[in-house]
């Protein structure tokens, strides 16, 4: 079982600093989210972590392993996987070689093929079917089943409801929350955050490359200023919503 | 007419298989890693040296620069303290075999000098070897560069190569014997065993390719770092790994594409620049990235050389390298270059 320490991790690219002095921590089982808005840092905090942007300075232990230097690949072979916000599937491969190549590192037996179509029936029937041609909620039910395939410890999704309809999301969220009942550790970053609240533990919101606020997901799901920046009140978010169905 | 027609075909063809094999090395390094590679004929002069300087039994230099190459790395390699020991031991293991391999080939061709197939898997060893050299001290250290840098990086490796083959190898032309002697006659045309030979290992080449991409996890890793990198990355495909085995793979096609045609045009450190432009104007037919297209590119190629040669053979090469020019205008309307970069 994982136990992540992440402090004073700084993290950027080119000449920009992206996160500063961060610290944030995950414990075994635990299913945490980081929640804020466009370009508040998260998808660099996942980065950081998967050493796809490798940290300036701070520490990443995972139970008493330092993770920082090391590269992608040695990530998940420790079982650090990451559901990118782009996905990065292989476009031009079929849904069983994307798969399978997610478990690359495992020699991933054809149980946890099964597995993972158990998971997301929908990948079964699309097996032969070039990823590119799957819709956007298919594409993301590959991206998850892929990292799944890594066998992860930690497991991290970086808005995996972005673009999706209603009822995607809740299939994918369904999975989150049986993941997390199998006692896989798992971040979600997610800028909705009601969603995210619903099935967290615990969240951070981060502002501007920094933590701002932390606490059970009880807790901020009340707590006024997630309400107001995030949340909006009751009747703004049903104008919201309205305004979208209109447009 | 008709037999002179025949003629240039066979011609024509044989050359196109030889440009086949390099067009399928650049491609193959192209997708994997980005890289232009200038440098590629440069495998097809280093295959046919090595090869002639192992048949002949002479001490192989060339081998044991490779295996001091190789066993640098592998302390380079060995010196990262982070590494998982069953990993460390693996390193060890495999690079221990691995430059074991090359010494002992080179020294099983010296000791059996004029053995063809020692000879054959001496200069393939060192070769092979050579690729993967070449990407950890060139690419790697610029990876994530722009397809330019990596270019001008590939015309710096050009240049080395070229030079280190003069210093090994001198400038004379060395004469390579062919696989077989002989030759079959097709009617009125004489075809050497020699051609047949190089059109069958072309053939084989891109056979073999194409089941390693398509069937095994590897090839499907090679694939999935052509397309995605960063997606090959988060499934934990090493992409130095893949940008290696690219690398491994184009040098080796290329160098046993140089053996086998060195009997026909003799073996100097010169004869690899050409062929390689020549694979890589093949290769631009299919934006070097598709095999199917450049397959048509490398007959294509081989043909307007053989009947250009016959035509006007001063301007034989001109033609050839002017082709460039209505490939890439042709490529640019089929394909316009937003649509291929990501």
């Amino acid at each position: 079982m994982p136990n992540l320490r992440i402090s004073g991790l700084k993290v950027g690219y080119g000449r920009a600093t992206v996160l500063e002095n961060l610290n944030l921590a995950v414990s075994p089982g635990e299913l945490v989210t980081v929640l804020g808005a466009n370009g508040a840092g998260k998808t660099t905090l996942l980065n950081g972590i998967m050493g796809l942007a490798p940290p300036r300075a701070g520490s990443i232990l995972l139970e008493d392993e330092q993770l920082v230097g090391l590269r992608p690949e040695q990530l998940v072979a420790r079982g650090v996987v990451l559901v990118p916000e782009r996905r990065e599937l292989f476009g031009n491969l079929t849904v069983e070689v994307n798969l399978r190549l997610g478990g690359y590192r495992t020699d991933a037996s054809s149980k946890s093929l099964d597995r993972i179509y158990s998971l997301f029936p929908i990948l079964a029937e699309r097996r032969k079917q070039k990823a590119a041609t799957l819709s956007g909620g298919e594409q993301q039910m590959l991206a998850v089943g892929r990292a799944l395939m890594a066998g992860p410890r930690l497991l991290m999704l970086d808005e995996p409801s972005i673009g999706l309809a209603p009822l995607i999301v809740q299939e994918i969220l369904r999975v989150i929350g049986q993941l997390k009942a199998d006692g896989l550790t798992i971040i979600l970053v997610e800028q909705n955050a009601r969603l995210a609240l619903s099935v967290a533990d615990r969240g951070y919101v981060l502002e501007v490359g920094k933590i701002v606020l932390e606490g059970t997901s009880a807790s901020l799901s009340t707590d006024p200023r997630l309400s107001q920046a995030y949340l909006g009140g009751a009747a703004d978010y049903a104008a919201a919503r309205d305004q979208v169905y209109v447009d | 007419m008709f037999d002179t027609l025949l003629f240039l075909l066979v011609d024509g063809i044989t050359n196109g298989a030889v440009y086949g094999l390099v067009a399928l090395s650049l491609i193959v390094i192209y997708t994997v890693t980005r890289v232009v590679n200038i440098a590629q004929g440069e495998y097809v002069t280093l295959g046919a040296l090595s090869f002639s300087s192992a048949l002949s039994g002479s001490f192989n230099l060339f081998s044991w620069l490779v295996a001091g190459g190789l066993a640098a790395f592998a302390l380079l390699d060995l010196a990262d303290r982070r590494l998982l020991s069953s990993v460390r031991i693996r390193i060890l293991l495999i690079r221990s075999v691995w430059i074991a391999g090359v010494l002992l080939t080179a020294f099983a061709a010296h000791k059996f000098p004029g053995s063809y197939w020692l000879a054959v898997l001496a200069a393939l060893a060192a070769t092979v070897s050579l690729g993967t050299l070449t990407y950890r001290l060139t690419v790697e250290p610029v990876s994530g560069a722009s397809p330019i840098v990596l270019l001008i990086v590939s015309v710096g490796v050009y240049m080395v190569f070229h030079g280190v083959a003069v210093l090994i190898w001198g400038a004379e032309p060395q004469s390579v014997p062919p696989v077989v002697d002989g030759g079959v006659s097709l009617g009125p045309v004489f075809i050497t065993y020699q051609s047949l030979w190089i059109c069958g290992f072309a053939v084989l080449a891109m056979a073999g390719l194409y089941m390693f991409s398509e069937r095994t996890l590897i090839g499907q890793a090679l694939q999935a770092t052509a397309v995605n990198r960063v997606g090959a990355q988060l499934c934990g495909i090493p992409v130095r790994f893949a940008g290696q085995l690219s690398f491994a793979i184009g040098a080796g096609f290329s160098a046993v594409s140089g053996l086998l045609l060195a009997p026909l045009i003799t073996a100097n450190y010169d004869m690899g620049f050409p062929i390689g432009l020549k694979g890589f104007v093949a290769a631009a037919l299919g934006g070097i990235v598709e095999y199917p297209t450049a397959l048509v590119g490398v007959v294509l190629v081989g043909l307007t050389e053989s009947f250009s040669a016959f035509q006007i053979s001063a301007f034989r090469d001109v033609i050839v390298f002017l082709m460039v020019i209505p490939i890439l205008l042709w490529r640019n309307a089929v394909r316009p270059p937003e649509a291929h970069e990501h």
